[in-house]
């Protein structure tokens, strides 16, 4: 019996839902194989199925039988395993079948429809899932194929497109600049002037690139105290500011400070007493904390928020671009994987014309064969060999036609099945 | 046969300029194995047709315009060859395979044939003084090329326009790369001046004339001098490479004009 199955794939993200929708659909820790498995069992027509969580995305996979299901039950179903009621559901959900369904699974893995595009996690968060499905045997021929294919698809845009190449958060891109002056972090120092989440993960940063040192200067000295044991950094006070200075090759301020912190008479004999040795200030304070003239001095660079802010933008401007070229790696493969998943749908047809055809020549051989008793060994071998022969050749026409073609509802997979009477043997 | 092979080194230099300008262009990785890949073909044969040409003229070929040209251009591929050995400095590339490309372009159009040496300067100082003269020219234009590329990113920089950082080096590497070639390239120069004023001395009987090539590279020397000084009193960064690329197009028009204005014993004819 010829079937034809369909693929789906229904969810939510930050594109079609807000935060509050999202959480209530989001799977706990460890639960999708349960829930995979609920969904196998209980929805009739699904045949095998996969669920993908992460704090911006819910989304269900599934493969199964169209006569009994399609996309908006499935998510029905999937909100209701949720506790959530269709009509709190069915304005943020989308549902894609088939090829756009295998589409958006590419693009997911190849952090294509993430928040920030490019961004690496995703690929290792559908793996996990993936494997979660597999543990739960949830994940049938379809699904492992599918699933492999999106890993392969996003390893290749990512070694094939920039997508993930330029940094697109402020303090990895003030970093990145840092590494642009200086060849090595190793015998320079930071002075981290405030504190705020900002600053601390620029610090943590360029901590990670292995600076020489760390001092810390606050206002509040036990703040900074605080600052220096957390990153093994040594804690100054904040009026020997200046003097501090001229160990700094990377200042980063960050203070709420509402005058100007760093003048740039300050900076230019600072620059002086460390004989014009590169300076590098981050400027992360709203309102500035550096006088911006302070970039026109020979040797010293200073980058505030906008500046950095500008940085990013080109950096997302360059993603975008090597997202196109992905979202075309992406179309073709989506292609060969439908060109798969069709044969897949017209096999039946094939194997079952075989089958017929062999079926008839052995019963036929047999009769023959059974009335010819005089025949020696090497006769009824020359007569096997022809029957076989002409089955084989009348079918060669038949099967390759009916490999080349796009779908199963396809009208000379129709006209096959009717005219060898395949559907009607049993 | 050696005059036929300048314009297939010509070629190899120029595909070689394409292969790291097109590296920059696209950063793909065979580029940047290919490009050095290139140069290093350009400079072997072009050794060879330098050696090829000494051998049938009977002396080092670099006594006219168009040899010292080639030579330069030579010299210059190997330091580059040399100095980026792991492939990690493609931008300096950029700016030396197109500049060798330019003066091997010149030396095949200039080309006047082989000039007779008078029989008082065939000596072993010939080689000497000249390989050494040149090697510090190319060092120096390889300075050159290095301030090129700090003053452009430190442009970038400044403009808050950074750019791919993965094909530019730090400027801290490029500045102390500044360092360093101006450190080999002084004494190579100071070394070609002393060898050069003890040859003449044994060929004209005088250490110095005042000729105008010698004037110029007293000039040269003196400003390197005072560059070399100025690094290990603070001149660093920016200031250091703008005074490079001064002192470089300083040694350019010295040069140039002598070989073109003052044909004296450096301007190819050797015979006065």
């Amino acid at each position: 019996m010829n079937r034809r199955r369909k693929l789906w794939l229904v969810g939510l993200s930050h594109h079609s839902a807000p935060v509050e929708v999202r959480e209530r659909l989001a799977l706990a820790d460890g639960t999708a194989g349960a829930v995979a498995r609920r969904l196998l069992e209980h929805v009739i027509g699904v045949e095998e199925c996969a669920l993908l969580s992460t704090c911006n995305r819910v989304e269900l996979v599934a493969c199964g039988d169209p006569d009994k299901l399609d996309s908006m039950r499935l998510a029905d179903a999937l909100g209701a395993d949720r506790g959530l009621s269709p009509p709190d559901l069915r304005s943020h959900v989308y549902l894609h079948e088939d090829r756009a369904a295998v589409r958006h699974l590419f693009r997911v893995a190849s952090s294509l429809d993430s928040m920030v595009v490019g961004e690496p996690q995703i690929l290792g968060q559908v793996k996990a899932f993936y494997e979660r499905a597999v543990e739960a045997g949830t994940a049938g021929l379809v699904l492992h194929r599918v699933f492999h294919k999106a890993f392969s698809v996003a390893k290749r845009v990512r070694s094939e497109t920039g997508i993930g190449g330029k940094n697109v958060s402020v303090s990895s891109v003030a970093v990145e600049l840092a590494m642009q002056i200086f060849e090595s972090l190793a015998e320079k120092t930071a002075l981290v002037i405030g504190a705020g989440k900002m600053a601390e993960t620029t610090a943590r940063q360029v901590r990670d690139r292995g600076i020489g040192g760390l001092i810390f200067a606050n206002r509040t000295f036990d703040r900074a105290v605080e600052l220096a044991r957390e990153f093994h950094g040594t804690p100054v006070p904040f009026e020997e500011l200046v003097r501090y200075l001229t160990l700094a090759d990377v200042v980063i301020g960050s203070t709420a400070a509402n005058e100007v912190l760093l003048t740039e008479e300050q900076v230019q004999e600072v620059s002086r007493a460390r004989g014009y040795r590169p300076t590098f200030l981050i400027d992360l304070g709203v309102p500035r904390n550096f006088d911006p003239r302070i970039n026109d001095l020979r040797n010293v660079y200073l980058y505030d928020i906008d500046d950095l802010d500008g940085v990013i933008g080109e950096n997302r401007h360059e993603r975008q671009r090597e997202a196109l070229r992905a979202e075309a790696i992406v179309h073709a493969e989506v292609e060969s994987f439908w060109q798969w998943f069709q044969n897949l749908e017209v096999v039946p047809t094939i194997v079952g014309l075989r089958d017929k055809a062999e079926r008839i020549y052995r019963h036929e051989l047999e009769r023959t064969l059974g009335s010819l008793k005089s025949l020696g060994e090497g006769e009824r071998k020359s007569i096997e060999a022809m029957a076989e022969a002409i089955v084989n050749k009348l079918l060669h026409e038949p099967i390759t036609r009916l490999k080349r073609v796009e779908s199963a509802d396809d009208e000379e997979v129709l006209a096959a099945r009717r005219l060898f009477g395949l559907d009607d043997d049993e | 046969m050696a005059l036929l092979l300048l314009p297939i080194v010509l070629i190899l230099y120029v595909a070689a300029a394409g292969a790291f300008i097109a590296y920059l262009v696209s950063a793909r990785e065979r580029l940047r194995e290919l490009a050095p890949l290139l140069l290093a073909a350009a400079a072997a044969l072009h050794g060879f047709e330098i050696a090829g040409r000494s051998f049938a003229i009977g002396h080092i070929a670099v006594t006219s315009f168009d040899e010292g040209l080639s030579f330069l251009a030579f010299s210059l591929a190997i330091l580059y060859l040399l100095l980026d050995r792991r492939h990690v400095l493609a931008v300096l590339g950029a700016v030396i395979a197109p500049l060798a490309s330019l003066l091997v372009a010149v030396s095949v159009l200039v080309s006047s044939g082989a000039t007779e040496l008078p029989p008082a300067l065939r000596s072993a100082w010939l080689p000497v003084h000249v390989t050494l003269a040149f090697l510090g020219n190319a060092v120096f234009a390889l300075a050159f090329a290095t301030s090129l590329i700090y003053v452009f990113e430190d442009n970038r920089l400044k403009a808050k326009r950074p750019g791919r950082r993965r094909l530019l080096p730090s400027l801290e590497r490029l500045d102390d790369l500044n360092h360093r070639l101006l450190s080999w390239g002084f004494p190579l120069l100071t070394l070609g001046i002393v060898t050069g004023a003890v040859w003449a001395h044994f060929a004209w009987g005088e250490f110095w004339s005042w000729e105008a090539r010698e004037t110029w590279s007293l000039v040269t020397w003196s400003l390197y001098a005072i560059l070399l000084h100025g690094r290990s009193v603070g001149w660093r960064g920016r200031r250091a490479a703008t005074l490079t690329i001064f002192g470089f197009a300083v040694l350019l028009v010295s040069f140039v004009s002598v070989n073109v204005f003052f044909p004296g014993r450096h301007g190819g004819s050797f015979g006065s």
